[in-house]
Protein backbone atom coordinates (compact mmCIF):
# COMPACT_ATOMS: atom_id res chain seq x y z
CA UNK A 1 0.00 0.00 0.00
CA UNK A 2 1.52 3.53 -1.22
CA UNK A 3 0.80 6.18 1.92
CA UNK A 4 1.16 9.55 1.08
CA UNK A 5 0.22 12.27 4.10
CA UNK A 6 0.50 15.68 4.06
CA UNK A 7 3.08 16.33 1.40
CA UNK A 8 3.97 19.63 0.48
CA UNK A 9 5.97 20.33 -2.35
CA UNK A 10 7.14 24.23 -3.04
CA UNK A 11 8.74 25.90 -5.56
CA UNK A 12 9.80 29.67 -4.52
CA UNK A 13 6.00 31.00 -4.13
CA UNK A 14 4.45 28.37 -6.37
CA UNK A 15 2.83 25.65 -4.20
CA UNK A 16 3.19 22.39 -6.35
CA UNK A 17 1.90 20.11 -4.27
CA UNK A 18 -0.63 21.20 -1.33
CA UNK A 19 -0.34 18.98 1.71
CA UNK A 20 -1.27 15.87 0.45
CA UNK A 21 -2.68 12.71 1.80
CA UNK A 22 -3.82 9.76 0.07
CA UNK A 23 -3.79 5.98 0.80
CA UNK A 24 -3.53 4.02 -2.73
CA UNK A 25 -4.26 0.28 -2.55
CA UNK A 26 -5.32 -0.74 -6.21
CA UNK A 27 -2.93 -2.13 -8.81
CA UNK A 28 -3.08 0.57 -11.41
CA UNK A 29 -4.06 3.85 -10.82
CA UNK A 30 -5.09 6.57 -12.53
CA UNK A 31 -3.33 10.59 -11.74
CA UNK A 32 -5.12 13.13 -13.58
CA UNK A 33 -5.14 16.79 -13.31
CA UNK A 34 -5.07 19.96 -15.93
CA UNK A 35 -1.25 21.48 -17.16
CA UNK A 36 0.62 22.45 -14.00
CA UNK A 37 -1.68 20.74 -11.55
CA UNK A 38 1.43 19.06 -9.88
CA UNK A 39 1.11 15.46 -11.42
CA UNK A 40 4.45 15.22 -12.12
CA UNK A 41 5.70 16.88 -9.18
CA UNK A 42 4.00 14.29 -7.38
CA UNK A 43 6.08 11.73 -9.43
CA UNK A 44 9.28 13.55 -8.72
CA UNK A 45 8.51 13.60 -5.00
CA UNK A 46 7.77 10.08 -4.92
CA UNK A 47 10.93 9.10 -7.18
CA UNK A 48 13.01 11.73 -5.03
CA UNK A 49 13.87 14.32 -7.49
CA UNK A 50 12.32 17.26 -5.51
CA UNK A 51 13.12 18.07 -1.99
CA UNK A 52 9.90 18.18 -0.25
CA UNK A 53 9.04 20.98 2.22
CA UNK A 54 6.72 18.22 4.68
CA UNK A 55 5.35 15.16 4.63
CA UNK A 56 5.94 11.24 3.84
CA UNK A 57 5.67 8.74 1.34
CA UNK A 58 5.92 5.04 2.09
CA UNK A 59 4.74 1.58 0.75
CA UNK A 60 3.66 -0.77 3.12
CA UNK A 61 4.81 1.06 5.99
CA UNK A 62 8.79 1.77 4.92
CA UNK A 63 9.38 5.85 4.45
CA UNK A 64 11.34 6.28 1.58
CA UNK A 65 11.05 10.24 2.12
CA UNK A 66 14.73 10.72 2.84
CA UNK A 67 16.02 7.94 0.39
CA UNK A 68 18.29 9.32 -2.19
CA UNK A 69 16.74 8.83 -6.02
CA UNK A 70 19.17 5.92 -7.02
CA UNK A 71 18.18 3.89 -3.78
CA UNK A 72 14.94 4.10 -4.02
CA UNK A 73 15.36 2.89 -7.59
CA UNK A 74 17.36 -0.27 -5.89
CA UNK A 75 14.61 -0.73 -3.16
CA UNK A 76 11.76 -0.88 -6.15
CA UNK A 77 11.17 2.46 -7.17
CA UNK A 78 10.95 2.69 -11.32
CA UNK A 79 9.91 5.64 -13.14
CA UNK A 80 9.38 6.81 -16.48
CA UNK A 81 9.98 10.76 -17.79
CA UNK A 82 7.52 12.96 -19.36
CA UNK A 83 9.79 13.74 -21.35
CA UNK A 84 11.44 10.80 -22.92
CA UNK A 85 14.97 9.95 -22.38
CA UNK A 86 17.01 7.87 -24.77
CA UNK A 87 20.95 7.88 -24.53
CA UNK A 88 22.08 8.00 -27.66
CA UNK A 89 25.04 5.76 -27.94
CA UNK A 90 23.77 3.23 -25.65
CA UNK A 91 21.99 0.36 -27.05
CA UNK A 92 18.58 -0.93 -26.12
CA UNK A 93 20.16 -3.83 -24.21
CA UNK A 94 22.53 -1.40 -22.69
CA UNK A 95 20.16 0.79 -21.07
CA UNK A 96 18.50 -2.22 -19.32
CA UNK A 97 21.56 -3.40 -18.40
CA UNK A 98 22.72 -0.16 -16.61
CA UNK A 99 19.26 -0.83 -14.40
CA UNK A 100 20.53 -4.39 -13.49
CA UNK A 101 24.10 -3.29 -12.57
CA UNK A 102 22.60 -1.23 -10.16
CA UNK A 103 20.27 -3.53 -8.92
CA UNK A 104 23.40 -5.88 -8.74
CA UNK A 105 21.70 -8.74 -11.10
CA UNK A 106 23.67 -11.39 -11.69
CA UNK A 107 24.67 -13.15 -15.31
CA UNK A 108 22.07 -15.59 -15.61
CA UNK A 109 18.85 -13.33 -14.35
CA UNK A 110 20.50 -10.66 -16.11
CA UNK A 111 19.45 -12.15 -19.04
CA UNK A 112 16.66 -13.61 -18.65
CA UNK A 113 14.81 -9.87 -17.11
CA UNK A 114 16.42 -8.32 -20.20
CA UNK A 115 14.61 -10.95 -22.86
CA UNK A 116 11.27 -11.04 -20.47
CA UNK A 117 10.90 -7.03 -20.54
CA UNK A 118 12.49 -6.94 -24.36
CA UNK A 119 9.76 -9.42 -25.50
CA UNK A 120 6.93 -7.76 -23.05
CA UNK A 121 7.34 -4.17 -24.88
CA UNK A 122 7.95 -5.63 -28.56
CA UNK A 123 11.47 -4.60 -28.53
CA UNK A 124 13.26 -8.04 -28.93
CA UNK A 125 14.48 -7.40 -32.77
CA UNK A 126 15.63 -3.49 -31.47
CA UNK A 127 18.15 -5.23 -28.59
CA UNK A 128 21.07 -4.20 -30.16
CA UNK A 129 20.08 -1.22 -31.91
CA UNK A 130 21.35 2.16 -30.49
CA UNK A 131 19.26 4.85 -28.92
CA UNK A 132 20.09 7.28 -31.80
CA UNK A 133 18.48 4.66 -34.26
CA UNK A 134 15.34 4.33 -32.16
CA UNK A 135 12.02 6.04 -33.32
CA UNK A 136 9.83 7.64 -30.80
CA UNK A 137 7.88 4.89 -29.87
CA UNK A 138 11.25 2.46 -29.49
CA UNK A 139 12.04 5.24 -26.95
CA UNK A 140 9.49 4.87 -25.29
CA UNK A 141 9.09 1.04 -24.94
CA UNK A 142 12.67 1.10 -24.10
CA UNK A 143 11.76 3.67 -21.38
CA UNK A 144 9.04 1.22 -20.15
CA UNK A 145 11.01 -1.70 -20.17
CA UNK A 146 13.82 -0.20 -18.17
CA UNK A 147 10.90 0.24 -15.88
CA UNK A 148 10.57 -3.58 -15.93
CA UNK A 149 13.10 -5.04 -15.12
CA UNK A 150 14.90 -5.54 -11.85
CA UNK A 151 11.68 -6.55 -10.22
CA UNK A 152 10.37 -3.01 -9.44
CA UNK A 153 7.46 -2.58 -6.77
CA UNK A 154 6.32 0.67 -7.62
CA UNK A 155 6.02 1.73 -11.21
CA UNK A 156 5.31 5.32 -11.82
CA UNK A 157 4.58 6.25 -15.73
CA UNK A 158 4.37 9.40 -16.40
CA UNK A 159 2.50 10.99 -19.76
CA UNK A 160 3.71 7.33 -21.27
CA UNK A 161 1.29 8.21 -24.29
CA UNK A 162 3.05 11.59 -25.28
CA UNK A 163 3.20 12.13 -28.80
CA UNK A 164 1.95 8.74 -29.54
CA UNK A 165 0.24 7.74 -32.75
CA UNK A 166 -3.39 6.24 -32.25
CA UNK A 167 -2.23 2.81 -33.42
CA UNK A 168 0.81 2.68 -31.01
CA UNK A 169 -1.83 4.26 -28.11
CA UNK A 170 -3.85 1.19 -28.46
CA UNK A 171 -0.09 -0.92 -27.89
CA UNK A 172 0.94 1.52 -24.93
CA UNK A 173 -2.87 0.50 -23.34
CA UNK A 174 -2.23 -3.38 -23.75
CA UNK A 175 1.49 -3.53 -22.14
CA UNK A 176 0.45 -1.30 -19.29
CA UNK A 177 -2.94 -3.59 -19.06
CA UNK A 178 -0.42 -6.46 -19.08
CA UNK A 179 2.18 -4.91 -16.41
CA UNK A 180 1.02 -5.83 -13.25
CA UNK A 181 -0.19 -9.52 -13.96
CA UNK A 182 2.76 -10.05 -15.73
CA UNK A 183 5.28 -8.50 -13.14
CA UNK A 184 3.54 -7.55 -9.76
CA UNK A 185 4.27 -3.95 -9.55
CA UNK A 186 1.63 -1.61 -8.27
CA UNK A 187 0.97 0.59 -11.20
CA UNK A 188 0.68 5.35 -10.67
CA UNK A 189 -0.12 6.12 -14.15
CA UNK A 190 -0.15 9.45 -14.96
CA UNK A 191 -1.82 11.15 -18.76
CA UNK A 192 -4.00 13.27 -20.15
CA UNK A 193 -5.65 10.88 -22.17
CA UNK A 194 -8.81 9.85 -20.15
CA UNK A 195 -9.97 7.08 -22.37
CA UNK A 196 -6.70 5.38 -21.45
CA UNK A 197 -6.76 6.07 -17.81
CA UNK A 198 -10.67 4.90 -18.02
CA UNK A 199 -9.53 1.30 -19.54
CA UNK A 200 -6.59 0.55 -17.69
CA UNK A 201 -7.26 1.86 -13.81
CA UNK A 202 -9.45 0.24 -11.19
CA UNK A 203 -9.11 3.95 -9.29
CA UNK A 204 -8.14 7.69 -10.38
CA UNK A 205 -6.54 10.40 -8.19
CA UNK A 206 -7.82 14.31 -9.74
CA UNK A 207 -5.13 17.23 -9.04
CA UNK A 208 -5.76 20.54 -9.30
CA UNK A 209 -3.32 23.20 -8.21
CA UNK A 210 -1.36 20.62 -6.17
CA UNK A 211 -4.38 19.67 -4.20
CA UNK A 212 -6.80 16.54 -4.43
CA UNK A 213 -10.02 17.21 -5.69
CA UNK A 214 -10.70 13.55 -5.84
CA UNK A 215 -9.77 9.83 -5.23
CA UNK A 216 -11.73 7.23 -5.72
CA UNK A 217 -12.93 4.33 -8.09
CA UNK A 218 -12.22 6.15 -11.80
CA UNK A 219 -15.94 6.05 -13.05
CA UNK A 220 -17.06 7.72 -10.60
CA UNK A 221 -14.38 10.09 -10.30
CA UNK A 222 -14.96 10.69 -14.14
CA UNK A 223 -18.40 11.45 -13.21
CA UNK A 224 -17.95 14.16 -10.72
CA UNK A 225 -19.04 17.68 -11.21
CA UNK A 226 -15.79 18.79 -9.35
CA UNK A 227 -13.89 16.71 -11.83
CA UNK A 228 -15.60 18.12 -15.13
CA UNK A 229 -15.38 21.60 -14.24
CA UNK A 230 -11.71 21.52 -12.93
CA UNK A 231 -10.44 19.52 -16.19
CA UNK A 232 -12.67 17.41 -18.60
CA UNK A 233 -14.75 20.91 -19.20
CA UNK A 234 -11.54 22.38 -20.49
CA UNK B 1 31.35 7.70 -31.74
CA UNK B 2 31.84 5.87 -28.21
CA UNK B 3 35.27 5.55 -27.11
CA UNK B 4 36.31 1.96 -28.40
CA UNK B 5 39.15 -0.50 -28.30
CA UNK B 6 38.06 -3.51 -30.12
CA UNK B 7 39.77 -6.33 -28.15
CA UNK B 8 37.70 -8.27 -30.39
CA UNK B 9 39.83 -6.62 -33.43
CA UNK B 10 42.61 -9.00 -33.05
CA UNK B 11 44.52 -6.81 -36.00
CA UNK B 12 44.65 -3.96 -33.56
CA UNK B 13 46.84 -6.27 -31.14
CA UNK B 14 48.86 -7.06 -33.25
CA UNK B 15 49.86 -4.43 -34.40
CA UNK B 16 50.54 -3.14 -31.22
CA UNK B 17 52.89 -5.89 -30.90
CA UNK B 18 54.54 -5.01 -34.18
CA UNK B 19 55.15 -1.52 -32.68
CA UNK B 20 56.99 -2.80 -29.51
CA UNK B 21 58.96 -5.05 -31.78
CA UNK B 22 60.29 -3.04 -34.33
CA UNK B 23 59.59 1.03 -33.58
CA UNK B 24 62.79 1.49 -31.26
CA UNK B 25 64.57 -0.53 -34.09
CA UNK B 26 64.02 2.49 -36.62
CA UNK B 27 64.42 5.24 -34.18
CA UNK B 28 68.14 6.85 -33.04
CA UNK B 29 68.95 7.27 -29.59
CA UNK B 30 67.44 10.77 -29.60
CA UNK B 31 64.33 10.05 -30.70
CA UNK B 32 64.02 6.75 -28.74
CA UNK B 33 64.02 9.17 -25.71
CA UNK B 34 61.24 11.92 -27.55
CA UNK B 35 58.93 9.20 -28.44
CA UNK B 36 59.18 7.20 -25.16
CA UNK B 37 58.01 10.92 -23.23
CA UNK B 38 55.45 11.87 -26.16
CA UNK B 39 53.62 7.99 -25.40
CA UNK B 40 53.92 8.96 -21.53
CA UNK B 41 51.92 11.79 -21.66
CA UNK B 42 49.72 10.50 -24.42
CA UNK B 43 48.81 8.10 -21.58
CA UNK B 44 48.16 11.60 -19.64
CA UNK B 45 45.93 12.70 -22.39
CA UNK B 46 43.82 9.53 -22.23
CA UNK B 47 42.71 10.23 -18.44
CA UNK B 48 42.03 13.68 -19.78
CA UNK B 49 39.64 12.26 -22.92
CA UNK B 50 38.08 9.51 -20.67
CA UNK B 51 36.25 12.29 -18.42
CA UNK B 52 35.38 14.61 -21.23
CA UNK B 53 33.94 11.99 -23.26
CA UNK B 54 31.96 9.66 -21.25
CA UNK B 55 31.06 12.99 -18.12
CA UNK B 56 31.55 15.94 -20.30
CA UNK B 57 33.73 17.52 -17.68
CA UNK B 58 36.75 19.36 -18.01
CA UNK B 59 39.66 18.42 -16.37
CA UNK B 60 42.70 20.80 -16.24
CA UNK B 61 44.95 19.28 -13.46
CA UNK B 62 46.19 16.38 -15.41
CA UNK B 63 49.85 17.46 -15.92
CA UNK B 64 49.84 17.95 -12.02
CA UNK B 65 49.03 14.48 -11.86
CA UNK B 66 51.48 13.12 -13.46
CA UNK B 67 53.57 15.33 -11.31
CA UNK B 68 52.08 13.81 -8.50
CA UNK B 69 52.59 9.85 -9.72
CA UNK B 70 56.19 10.80 -10.75
CA UNK B 71 56.61 12.28 -7.21
CA UNK B 72 55.40 8.90 -5.31
CA UNK B 73 57.61 6.73 -7.88
CA UNK B 74 61.06 8.43 -6.86
CA UNK B 75 59.65 8.50 -4.02
CA UNK B 76 58.89 4.94 -3.38
CA UNK B 77 62.59 4.69 -5.35
CA UNK B 78 64.42 5.63 -3.02
CA UNK B 79 63.05 4.37 -0.14
CA UNK B 80 62.50 1.03 -0.78
CA UNK B 81 63.32 -2.20 -3.07
CA UNK B 82 60.17 -2.59 -4.59
CA UNK B 83 60.01 -3.57 -7.83
CA UNK B 84 59.35 -0.65 -10.98
CA UNK B 85 56.05 -2.58 -11.83
CA UNK B 86 55.41 -2.53 -8.62
CA UNK B 87 56.12 1.41 -7.72
CA UNK B 88 54.72 2.08 -10.71
CA UNK B 89 51.49 0.60 -9.79
CA UNK B 90 51.20 1.95 -5.96
CA UNK B 91 51.77 6.18 -7.59
CA UNK B 92 49.14 5.08 -10.11
CA UNK B 93 46.36 3.87 -6.49
CA UNK B 94 47.80 7.13 -4.68
CA UNK B 95 47.02 9.41 -7.81
CA UNK B 96 43.81 7.95 -8.30
CA UNK B 97 42.67 8.48 -4.96
CA UNK B 98 44.09 12.63 -5.17
CA UNK B 99 41.81 12.26 -8.38
CA UNK B 100 39.11 11.04 -6.99
CA UNK B 101 39.65 13.92 -4.26
CA UNK B 102 39.86 16.57 -6.88
CA UNK B 103 36.77 15.56 -8.14
CA UNK B 104 34.65 15.98 -5.34
CA UNK B 105 34.09 20.13 -6.92
CA UNK B 106 32.66 18.04 -9.52
CA UNK B 107 29.88 16.31 -7.74
CA UNK B 108 28.92 19.95 -7.70
CA UNK B 109 30.16 21.80 -10.36
CA UNK B 110 30.48 21.82 -14.38
CA UNK B 111 31.91 23.73 -17.07
CA UNK B 112 33.57 26.59 -16.69
CA UNK B 113 33.36 26.14 -12.78
CA UNK B 114 34.62 23.35 -12.48
CA UNK B 115 37.90 23.74 -15.47
CA UNK B 116 38.87 26.91 -12.84
CA UNK B 117 38.51 25.00 -9.85
CA UNK B 118 40.84 21.68 -11.11
CA UNK B 119 43.39 24.83 -12.58
CA UNK B 120 43.47 26.10 -9.39
CA UNK B 121 44.29 22.19 -8.07
CA UNK B 122 46.84 22.74 -10.64
CA UNK B 123 48.23 25.76 -9.39
CA UNK B 124 48.46 24.41 -5.77
CA UNK B 125 50.68 21.56 -6.98
CA UNK B 126 52.60 23.29 -9.00
CA UNK B 127 53.47 25.38 -5.79
CA UNK B 128 54.29 22.53 -3.85
CA UNK B 129 56.37 20.94 -6.22
CA UNK B 130 58.43 24.15 -6.40
CA UNK B 131 58.47 24.35 -2.76
CA UNK B 132 59.57 20.77 -2.16
CA UNK B 133 60.95 19.67 -5.29
CA UNK B 134 61.08 15.67 -6.29
CA UNK B 135 63.34 12.82 -4.33
CA UNK B 136 66.73 12.34 -5.44
CA UNK B 137 68.19 10.01 -3.11
CA UNK B 138 68.50 13.30 -0.32
CA UNK B 139 67.26 12.38 3.33
CA UNK B 140 64.17 12.78 5.04
CA UNK B 141 60.46 12.61 3.52
CA UNK B 142 61.20 14.56 1.16
CA UNK B 143 64.12 13.23 0.27
CA UNK B 144 65.98 15.98 -1.60
CA UNK B 145 69.64 16.48 -1.48
CA UNK B 146 71.73 19.78 -3.14
CA UNK B 147 73.75 16.45 -5.10
CA UNK B 148 73.52 15.16 -8.26
CA UNK B 149 70.26 12.59 -8.63
CA UNK B 150 70.66 8.76 -7.61
CA UNK B 151 69.45 5.74 -10.08
CA UNK B 152 65.79 5.22 -10.91
CA UNK B 153 65.51 1.29 -10.97
CA UNK B 154 63.91 -0.02 -14.60
CA UNK B 155 62.60 -3.14 -15.11
CA UNK B 156 65.21 -5.58 -15.37
CA UNK B 157 64.40 -6.27 -18.81
CA UNK B 158 64.17 -2.94 -20.02
CA UNK B 159 67.40 -1.58 -18.71
CA UNK B 160 68.37 0.19 -22.06
CA UNK B 161 66.14 3.39 -23.53
CA UNK B 162 64.73 1.10 -26.48
CA UNK B 163 64.02 -1.59 -24.54
CA UNK B 164 62.13 0.65 -21.91
CA UNK B 165 60.45 2.38 -24.76
CA UNK B 166 59.11 -0.98 -25.74
CA UNK B 167 58.06 -1.11 -21.34
CA UNK B 168 56.49 1.87 -21.95
CA UNK B 169 54.25 0.89 -25.18
CA UNK B 170 53.37 -2.12 -23.51
CA UNK B 171 51.95 -0.22 -19.96
CA UNK B 172 50.09 2.31 -22.58
CA UNK B 173 48.49 -0.63 -24.61
CA UNK B 174 47.01 -1.80 -21.25
CA UNK B 175 45.84 0.98 -20.07
CA UNK B 176 44.17 1.97 -23.06
CA UNK B 177 42.38 -1.66 -22.91
CA UNK B 178 41.53 -1.09 -19.29
CA UNK B 179 40.05 2.08 -19.85
CA UNK B 180 38.30 0.82 -23.11
CA UNK B 181 36.81 -2.17 -21.77
CA UNK B 182 35.14 0.35 -19.00
CA UNK B 183 32.83 1.32 -22.03
CA UNK B 184 31.40 -1.82 -22.24
CA UNK B 185 30.91 -2.66 -18.53
CA UNK B 186 28.66 -0.76 -15.73
CA UNK B 187 30.99 2.36 -15.64
CA UNK B 188 30.61 3.01 -19.21
CA UNK B 189 26.77 2.60 -19.44
CA UNK B 190 26.42 4.71 -15.68
CA UNK B 191 28.56 7.48 -17.68
CA UNK B 192 27.04 7.54 -20.79
CA UNK B 193 23.48 7.70 -18.78
CA UNK B 194 24.84 10.59 -16.62
CA UNK B 195 26.22 12.67 -19.75
CA UNK B 196 22.73 12.61 -20.75
CA UNK B 197 20.76 13.44 -17.95
CA UNK B 198 22.02 12.96 -14.29
CA UNK B 199 18.10 12.42 -13.30
CA UNK B 200 18.11 10.06 -15.69
CA UNK B 201 20.90 7.79 -14.36
CA UNK B 202 19.33 8.50 -11.00
CA UNK B 203 16.15 6.57 -12.02
CA UNK B 204 17.70 3.59 -13.61
CA UNK B 205 19.26 3.41 -9.75
CA UNK B 206 22.85 4.77 -10.84
CA UNK B 207 24.92 6.14 -8.03
CA UNK B 208 26.20 9.30 -9.70
CA UNK B 209 28.38 10.54 -7.15
CA UNK B 210 30.62 7.02 -7.07
CA UNK B 211 30.70 6.59 -11.10
CA UNK B 212 31.91 10.63 -11.13
CA UNK B 213 34.59 9.79 -8.46
CA UNK B 214 35.47 6.48 -10.83
CA UNK B 215 35.99 8.35 -13.82
CA UNK B 216 38.47 11.22 -12.05
CA UNK B 217 39.88 7.84 -10.44
CA UNK B 218 40.42 6.22 -13.17
CA UNK B 219 41.91 9.52 -15.23
CA UNK B 220 44.30 10.47 -12.03
CA UNK B 221 45.92 6.90 -11.88
CA UNK B 222 46.54 6.48 -15.82
CA UNK B 223 48.28 10.47 -15.08
CA UNK B 224 49.86 8.68 -12.02
CA UNK B 225 51.15 5.97 -13.97
CA UNK B 226 52.70 8.35 -16.85
CA UNK B 227 54.44 10.31 -14.18
CA UNK B 228 55.92 7.03 -12.55
CA UNK B 229 56.91 6.30 -16.11
CA UNK B 230 58.36 9.45 -16.94
CA UNK B 231 60.65 9.63 -13.74
CA UNK B 232 61.58 6.09 -15.38
CA UNK B 233 62.48 7.65 -18.33
CA UNK B 234 64.22 10.87 -17.06
CA UNK B 235 65.69 9.32 -14.14
CA UNK B 236 65.19 12.74 -12.39
CA UNK B 237 62.27 15.21 -12.51
CA UNK B 238 61.70 18.53 -12.90
CA UNK B 239 59.60 21.18 -10.51
CA UNK B 240 59.26 23.23 -13.61
CA UNK B 241 57.78 20.92 -15.95
CA UNK B 242 54.61 20.36 -14.11
CA UNK B 243 53.34 23.80 -14.94
CA UNK B 244 49.64 24.38 -14.54
CA UNK B 245 49.88 25.87 -17.83
CA UNK B 246 50.65 22.61 -19.88
CA UNK B 247 47.17 20.89 -18.40
CA UNK B 248 45.38 23.82 -20.40
CA UNK B 249 47.32 22.39 -23.53
CA UNK B 250 47.30 18.60 -22.88
CA UNK B 251 43.30 19.17 -22.76
CA UNK B 252 43.15 21.15 -25.77
CA UNK B 253 45.76 19.00 -27.32
CA UNK B 254 43.52 15.85 -26.85
CA UNK B 255 40.62 17.84 -28.47
CA UNK B 256 42.69 17.80 -31.02
CA UNK B 257 44.00 14.50 -31.25
CA UNK B 258 39.98 13.76 -30.35
CA UNK B 259 38.44 12.29 -27.47
CA UNK B 260 35.78 9.69 -28.52
CA UNK B 261 38.84 7.31 -29.60
CA UNK B 262 42.34 6.30 -27.83
CA UNK B 263 44.15 7.33 -30.85
CA UNK B 264 43.31 10.70 -30.41
CA UNK B 265 45.03 10.48 -27.21
CA UNK B 266 48.15 8.91 -28.93
CA UNK B 267 47.87 11.47 -31.45
CA UNK B 268 47.69 14.42 -28.26
CA UNK B 269 50.77 12.60 -26.73
CA UNK B 270 52.72 12.76 -30.24
CA UNK B 271 51.74 16.79 -30.81
CA UNK B 272 52.39 17.62 -27.01
CA UNK B 273 55.98 16.03 -27.22
CA UNK B 274 56.64 15.11 -30.70
CA UNK B 275 56.23 18.28 -32.76
CA UNK B 276 58.14 20.62 -30.69
CA UNK B 277 60.83 18.28 -30.66
CA UNK B 278 60.62 17.51 -34.70
CA UNK B 279 60.39 21.58 -35.42
CA UNK B 280 63.61 21.61 -33.22
CA UNK B 281 65.08 19.32 -35.54
CA UNK B 282 64.39 21.68 -38.83
CA UNK B 283 66.10 24.08 -37.23
CA UNK B 284 62.67 26.25 -36.25
CA UNK B 285 61.63 27.53 -32.73
CA UNK B 286 59.54 25.09 -30.41
CA UNK B 287 56.88 27.91 -30.40
CA UNK B 288 55.95 27.49 -33.74
CA UNK B 289 54.06 24.36 -32.29
CA UNK B 290 52.18 26.94 -30.05
CA UNK B 291 50.71 28.94 -33.02
CA UNK B 292 50.22 25.07 -35.31
CA UNK B 293 48.23 23.89 -32.05
CA UNK B 294 46.22 26.99 -32.24
CA UNK B 295 45.23 26.14 -35.76
CA UNK B 296 44.75 22.47 -35.25
CA UNK B 297 42.62 23.93 -31.64
CA UNK B 298 39.98 25.88 -34.15
CA UNK B 299 39.62 23.41 -36.25
CA UNK B 300 38.88 20.63 -34.53
CA UNK B 301 36.29 22.99 -32.48
CA UNK B 302 34.79 24.20 -36.13
CA UNK B 303 34.93 20.76 -38.39
CA UNK B 304 36.28 17.95 -36.91
CA UNK B 305 34.62 17.14 -33.26
CA UNK B 306 35.84 14.02 -33.04
CA UNK B 307 39.55 14.99 -33.48
CA UNK B 308 42.22 13.60 -35.94
CA UNK B 309 41.84 10.43 -34.67
CA UNK B 310 37.80 10.84 -35.75
CA UNK B 311 38.76 11.70 -38.93
CA UNK B 312 41.48 9.29 -39.48
CA UNK B 313 38.70 6.66 -38.52
CA UNK B 314 36.47 8.04 -41.08
CA UNK B 315 38.53 8.41 -44.03
CA UNK B 316 40.13 4.50 -42.94
CA UNK B 317 36.66 3.21 -43.19
CA UNK B 318 35.49 4.59 -46.16
CA UNK B 319 38.13 3.21 -47.94
CA UNK B 320 37.37 0.02 -46.32
CA UNK B 321 34.25 0.47 -47.98
CA UNK B 322 35.20 1.71 -51.37
CA UNK B 323 37.65 -1.18 -50.92
CA UNK B 324 34.73 -4.16 -50.02
CA UNK B 325 32.40 -1.92 -52.44
CA UNK B 326 34.60 -3.19 -55.44
CA UNK B 327 35.27 -6.48 -54.48
CA UNK B 328 31.62 -7.83 -54.69
N1 LIG C 1 11.51 22.69 -11.07
C1 LIG C 1 10.50 23.57 -10.94
N2 LIG C 1 10.77 24.84 -10.60
C2 LIG C 1 9.78 25.75 -10.45
N3 LIG C 1 8.47 25.46 -10.60
C3 LIG C 1 8.14 24.21 -10.94
C4 LIG C 1 9.13 23.20 -11.13
N4 LIG C 1 8.52 22.05 -11.47
C5 LIG C 1 7.20 22.33 -11.48
N5 LIG C 1 6.97 23.62 -11.16
C6 LIG C 1 5.64 24.25 -11.04
O1 LIG C 1 4.86 23.43 -10.20
C7 LIG C 1 3.54 23.33 -10.70
C8 LIG C 1 3.20 21.88 -10.96
O2 LIG C 1 3.94 21.42 -12.06
P1 LIG C 1 3.91 19.93 -12.59
O3 LIG C 1 4.99 19.81 -13.59
O4 LIG C 1 3.94 19.01 -11.45
O5 LIG C 1 2.50 19.86 -13.30
P2 LIG C 1 1.87 18.68 -14.16
O6 LIG C 1 0.60 18.35 -13.49
O7 LIG C 1 2.82 17.59 -14.36
O8 LIG C 1 1.56 19.43 -15.53
P3 LIG C 1 1.63 18.88 -17.04
O9 LIG C 1 0.31 18.23 -17.28
O10 LIG C 1 1.79 20.11 -17.84
O11 LIG C 1 2.77 17.95 -17.15
C9 LIG C 1 3.48 24.21 -11.94
O12 LIG C 1 2.99 25.46 -11.57
C10 LIG C 1 4.93 24.32 -12.36
O13 LIG C 1 5.16 25.53 -13.02
MG1 LIG D 1 3.80 16.79 -15.98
Amino acid sequence: MIDISNLTVKFGGVVALDDLSLKITDDVVGLIGPNGAGKTTLTNAFSGFVNVSSGSVSVNGLNLIDMPPHKRTRWGVARSFQKVQTVFDLTVEEHLNTVLDAKGASGQLREKAIVRALNFVGLAAQRKTLGVDLNPYHRRMTEIAKCLVGAPRIILLDEPGGGLSESEMLELRRIILGIHPEFGAQILLVDHDVDLIRDVCTSTVVLDFGKLIAFGPTEEVLQDEVVKAAYLGR
Amino acid sequence: MPLRFDIKNTFTLVLVLAVIVLFPLLLSSLWVKVVTSALIFSLAALGVSVVFAQLGLINLSQIALVGVGGWVLLRLNYATELPFTVMLVLGGIVTASIGALLALPALRMRGLYLALVTLMAAGAFQILFNAFQFPNGGEGFWGVAQQSAGVVRRPAFAQSDANYLRYVISAVAICITVVGLHRYAAPGRAWAMTRQSEANAMAAGVNVTFYKLWAFALSGCVAGIAGGLLAGALQQLDARSFLAGDSILLFALAIVGGVYHWLGAIIAGLLFKLLPALLNDFGLSADIAMVIFGAALLHAIMTAPQGIAGQLIGAISSIGKKGSATDD
